[in-house]
């Protein structure tokens, strides 16, 4: 009988608890923010010129306190290196459970835990969707953005029209749609797990959790989904 | 009743296992499902073949000793039931039934349903005890320790130590199990000096040689004890206390 000897030889430099922690704490960053991104996207529907606007101030908000695009490139490096925090952990943990659960695959017991299991799928997807959403209307690189893309000048953000001309591709606007729906799952099962990893254990405030874990991704997918659609129906023009 | 009994069959850690059908006739729908191992292995010891191999003690869902897979599921078809407590009448007259041994990287396989589970035993040694001369019983009232408290560290307490949690946990995660093997012991007034070293060495053992938590759920739908998932966040949250604390109290 093969008793496994104890390695306490190696410890991994980021432990478990690091890593879940780490992807806890940048999952709320990310969860946060495209709340609030969401909103500002939804002035979309009060009107290209407040849209513009918007998108405008953006990039001069807080000057003189801030450089031009400052703001911006706060939350920017802070996006990216949650991203790279985020999914390096996913990485390592991901790999430590295949390990540890051995080359049997388990039969899951059914739909309750698809969003848990498909963490690491539903991630993936989001990865690609960040890098193309970057290049389609941040940096308007194609063939990601759509060709009367305009960037952006110190005096004036063309955002409204790019969004637009960019969703009026079917092709792009069905992956926008799609991919709201995969954030909305990963989303959904991201923040119920970072309240338990963060120690929540109250039996109040595990029950609040749950329904804001819903809610909040429910909001998010939807809020962000009627765009393209509206788009691609002919409403925003 | 009838049944076709569909087994892995391995004759050590080390050799390559494989299924073997047997059919089982004669057993009643009254019978648990070790019982008719029972009756089985008397079949193959009287025609000279090697009977099965798997593990069981108390038979009344109190021991943690037993536990196999049956068609894909840590213990049996019968949610939170362990599988001593699982009855034939389960399954239908004829059919195949496939039994297995608990799987994970962390559960070598001993012989046949038999896995080596003493990597939760090293959980338990990494702090799952106090270290206090208990002496003889204090008077009742000498620590105060509320109703509702009292109940929770005893719904923890009743962990059975079967291992179906890491069975049933795609990551091979112990986290339900050492959860609640902490949290009962946490919650008592007794057990506070080494509250913050308990956690830090627990969670150390468990991370030795089970995987990660991903808060799946699938170890809840299986635990004969009816742990509840509450008890993983316990367990983190005595994590993030010591190291926040940074004190072994
Ligand atoms: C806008 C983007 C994203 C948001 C809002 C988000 C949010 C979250 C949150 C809140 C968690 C819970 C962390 C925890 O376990 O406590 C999580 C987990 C996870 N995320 Fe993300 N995430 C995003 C992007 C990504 C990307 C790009 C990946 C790429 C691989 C990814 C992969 C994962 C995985 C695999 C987990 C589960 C980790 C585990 O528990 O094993 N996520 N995410
Ligand atoms: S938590 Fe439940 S499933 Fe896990 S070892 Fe304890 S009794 Fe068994
Ligand atoms: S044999 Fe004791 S719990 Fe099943």
């Amino acid at each position: 009988m093969s008793s496994r000897a104890r390695t306490t030889a190696r410890r991994p430099l980021l432990s478990n608890f690091v890593c879940k922690t780490v992807m806890a704490l940048t999952g709320l960053i990310f969860s946060a923010f495209v709340l609030v991104h969401m909103v500002g996207n939804l002035k979309v529907y009060l009107g290209g010129e407040h849209f513009n606007d918007y998108a405008h101030w953006l990039r001069e908000a807080f000057e003189p306190v801030l450089p031009y695009e400052g703001l911006l490139w706060v939350l920017r490096l802070a996006l990216l290196a949650s991203l790279a925090g985020h999914v390096a952990c996913a990485a390592l943990l991901w790999r430590r459970a295949r390990v540890a659960r051995g080359p049997v695959r388990r039969r899951h017991a059914g739909w309750r835990s698809f969003t848990a299991r498909t963490m690491p799928v539903t991630g993936l997807v989001l990865l690609f969707f960040v890098i193309f959403h970057v290049l389609d209307l941040t940096t308007g690189t194609a063939p990601a953005a759509s060709g009367g893309f305009e960037a952006a000048t110190v005096n004036t953000s063309h955002a409204y029209e790019n969004l637009v001309a960019s969703f009026q591709r079917p092709l792009a606007g069905l992956f926008y749609a799609l991919a709201m729906i995969v954030l909305g799952l990963h989303v959904a099962h991201g923040l119920w797990a970072a309240a338990n990893d963060l120690g929540a254990t109250g039996r109040r405030f595990r029950q609040v959790a749950v329904v804001v874990s819903g809610v909040v991704a429910l909001v998010i997918m939807l809020g962000n989904i009627s765009i393209p659609i509206f788009v691609l129906i002919g409403v925003l023009k | 009743m009838k049944l076709t009994l569909k087994i892995w069959r391995q004759d050590s850690a080390q050799a390559a296992g494989r299924f073997e059908s047997y059919s089982l006739d004669g057993a009643g729908e009254e019978f648990t499902l070790l019982e008719a191992l029972d009756k089985l292995n008397d079949t193959l010891v009287e025609t000279g073949q090697v009977p099965v191999s798997f593990d069981s003690d108390c038979r009344e869902g109190i021991c943690g000793s037993c536990g196999v897979t049956v068609d894909g599921v840590p213990h049996g078809p019968i949610a939170n039931t362990p599988s001593c407590r699982q009855h034939l009448r389960s399954f239908t007259d004829g059919s195949t039934v496939t039994l297995e041994p608990f799987r994970s990287g962390a559960f070598p396989v001993v012989r046949d349903l038999a896995v080596d589970r003493s990597g939760l035993d090293r959980i338990i040694e990494g702090g799952g005890y106090v270290s206090i001369d208990a002496g003889t019983a204090t008077d009742a009232d000498a620590h105060q320790v509320s109703h509702e408290t009292a109940e929770a560290a005893l719904d923890f307490a009743a962990c059975i130590g079967c291992g179906a949690c890491v069975a049933a946990c795609p990551n091979g995660s112990a986290s339900l199990f050492t959860g609640a093997k902490l949290m009962h012991l946490t919650l008592l007034p007794t057990t506070r000096q080494e509250r913050g070293q308990r956690a830090v060495g627990m969670t150390e053992a468990m991370d030795e040689e089970f995987g990660p938590c991903s808060v799946i759920g699938e170890c809840v739908e299986v635990c004969p004890a009816g742990i509840p998932l509450t008890a993983i966040a316990g367990l983190n949250r005595e994590k993030l206390r010591s190291v926040l604390r940074g004190k072994a109290s």
